[in-house]
């Protein structure tokens, strides 16, 4: 359980976050210059705010009333700024080790997991400088790792919207998520937000403006008005089944939902793990079934919220326990009869195999 | 080759050097670390009194130096209470020399740790490592060209130290005479040549440790703009 209060008065207005949340990973969206970024200094113990009470698992970390504030070093709380801030003058091994203060066998072995759980075991001899931005983020997250936080606190780069997806950082979460690590993930992307967290927070100027399961609370609307970054992917993670040389393509079943085609490459072996993102822009719907088209994979699913906004439309639609977001104009869903009253009503997703683009 | 008396007067500036040199080190290093972060009022006043001994006659500096160490003085009076003289011992040479040298070694260090991300040194904390581990870890290997550039800036000014020395400490061969306190007492007495000869030296030194600054700032110059 964390318990958040918060205020703290910023340039353009006061932040205020009251909010318990017993969530393992919570995502919080929202507009640059929210007030996120200074949430996660706070709870990390880095600024101070006028009234801060922050518990975490019963243990008081921050009580102005009660005059306690533990220092930063002493709430085992990691932090992963936006731009990762590595130790310049550290190659990445020193980076990664440098929260330890002993070489015991549990530090050693907290650094070996550490290490293989970012795949940055052939960096370990390089300088930041040397690193992409993406890596240096992972050794970032690794160094934070390796300290055994009781909370973790990712402040994704906005630049990371411009990254190249094979160097996003998004398949080291899941993996993160699984080791039942809390955290509290700042981004703009909703789809990954759904993909990570257990509840998400939407956060603007200083203020909670929603709170609650990603899927309640990520909606176009909600979003789109005041995050004009924000984005809606698709997030599939799972293993390749099978793999067929002569179409170029492999059979990828996720966790969740009915195994998909997805375009082959070299590593794309049977048992390899991998996580796709599928932009909401490249679903195409239909509301008849699709026997003649090119795309490879064709589902059926079955409406289950719609939302309009301005000049867009946002299906949801669950196909095989798997939630897709489909971004539609809204002369689409006229046409295709879509409108708020449509829930239950089944639809047919093309998705191409290119539509796929692998993140890991 | 150097005569036996011109030996030992570079050894002894030397070793006055370098005994100075490492005497403030500690000292100018919490100087510059406080100037650097600290940013309230009242900063502007401590930068000033730092900085007064580069723009203050050395005579004058020494003077003050003697009110203060000698027998009569405030400090004076109280280490000749536990037995310690200074004022014309190789100790003055050195208190003369910190002195003059101090704001030579503050100035570059302090421009160095403001130059540290403050951010590192919070990421640091979060990583479980107090201030000191931090200063220690991240702000002073961060900080090591201003270090060593500030080193050597004052470890020269230590070296060609006059004015205040002469006052504090005197010129007395073999205890307090250093190189330029002997360039001086040669000219005053009519050997000229063997002036002309310490000067040289001076020159020779004083060269090797310019461009040596002149080498790590240019390579740090070069770091911070890659």
């Amino acid at each position: 359980m964390i318990e958040i209060d918060v205020q703290l008065p910023l340039d353009r207005f006061n932040l205020r976050v009251n909010c318990k949340s017993e969530a393992t990973a919570i995502a919080i969206l929202g507009p640059s210059g929210g007030g996120k970024t200074s949430l996660l200094e706070v709870i990390a113990g880095l600024r101070k705010g006028t009234a801060d009470r922050i518990v975490l698992d019963g243990e008081v970390l921050a009580d102005a009333p009660q005059k306690i504030s533990l220092r930063p070093e002493f709430r085992r709380v990691g932090y992963v700024p936006q731009d990762s801030l590595l130790f310049p003058h550290l190659d990445v091994q020193a980076n990664v080790r440098f929260g330890q203060k002993r070489n015991g066998p549990e530090e050693v072995r907290r650094f070996d997991e550490a290490v293989e759980m970012l795949e940055i075991g052939p960096l370990l001899s390089r300088r930041p400088y040397s690193l992409s931005g993406g890596e240096r983020q992972r050794v970032a997250l690794a160094r934070a790792l390796a300290t055994a936080p009781r909370l973790l606190l990712l402040d994704e780069p906005l630049a990371a919207l411009d990254v190249e997806l094979k160097d996003r950082i998004l398949p080291y979460l899941l993996r993160v998520r699984a080791t039942r690590t809390r955290m509290l993930y700042v981004t703009h992307n909703a789809g990954e937000a759904i993909a990570v967290a257990d509840e998400a927070i939407v956060i603007r100027e200083g203020c909670i403006h929603a709170k609650g399961p990603p899927r309640q609370v990520l909606t176009l609307n909600a979003l789109t008005s005041m995050d004009p970054e924000v984005r809606f992917d698709n997030v599939l993670d799972g293993t390749i089944s099978a793999r067929d040389d002569e179409e170029g393509t492999a059979l990828f079943c996720p966790t969740r939902g009915a195994p998909v085609v997805v375009t082959a490459s070299p590593d794309l072996v049977p048992g390899a793990s991998a996580t796709f993102t599928v932009s909401a822009d490249d679903v195409l719907v239909a509301t008849q079934r699709l026997d003649c088209v090119s795309a490879r994979n064709v589902v059926q699913a079955r409406i289950t919220m719609v939302e309009h906004h301005d000049r867009e439309v946002l299906l949801h639609a669950d196909a095989s326990g798997y939630e897709w977001t489909v971004k539609i104009t809204r002369g689409a869903a006229r046409a295709l009869g879509l409108t708020e009253r449509a829930e239950g009503r089944p639809v047919w997703l093309a998705i191409k195999t290119h539509a796929f683009r692998r993140s890991r | 080759m150097l005569t036996g008396e011109e030996l030992s007067i570079l050894w002894l500036t030397l070793r006055i050097a370098a005994v100075s040199t490492v005497a403030i080190l500690p000292f100018g290093t919490a100087a510059a670390w406080l100037l650097s972060r600290w940013k309230g009022p009242g900063r502007g006043v401590v930068e000033t009194v730092f900085s007064l001994p580069l723009v203050l006659p050395p005579t004058a500096v020494g003077l003050l130096l003697l009110q203060l160490f000698a027998k009569s003085g405030l400090l004076g009076r109280a280490l000749d209470a536990i037995g310690v003289e200074v004022v014309f011992t190789w100790k003055a040479v050195v208190i003369a020399s910190s002195v003059m040298s101090f704001p030579l070694l503050v100035r570059p260090l302090s421009t160095a740790f403001e130059e540290v991300d403050p951010r590192l040194n919070a990421v640091a904390r979060t990583l479980g490592r107090g201030p000191f581990d931090v200063f220690a870890r991240v702000t002073l290997p961060l900080s090591w060209r201003g270090l060593v550039t500030g080193a050597l800036l004052a470890f020269s000014r230590a070296l060609g130290e006059f004015g205040a020395t002469i006052l504090l400490a005197g010129s007395i061969p073999g205890r307090t005479q250093t190189l330029a306190l002997a360039i001086f007492q040669k000219t005053e007495t009519g050997h000229d040549r063997e002036a002309m000869r310490l000067s040289a030296l001076t020159v020779l030194i004083a060269f090797a440790l310019m461009w040596t600054t002149g080498l790590v700032m240019s390579r740090r110059t070069r770091r911070l703009r890659s």
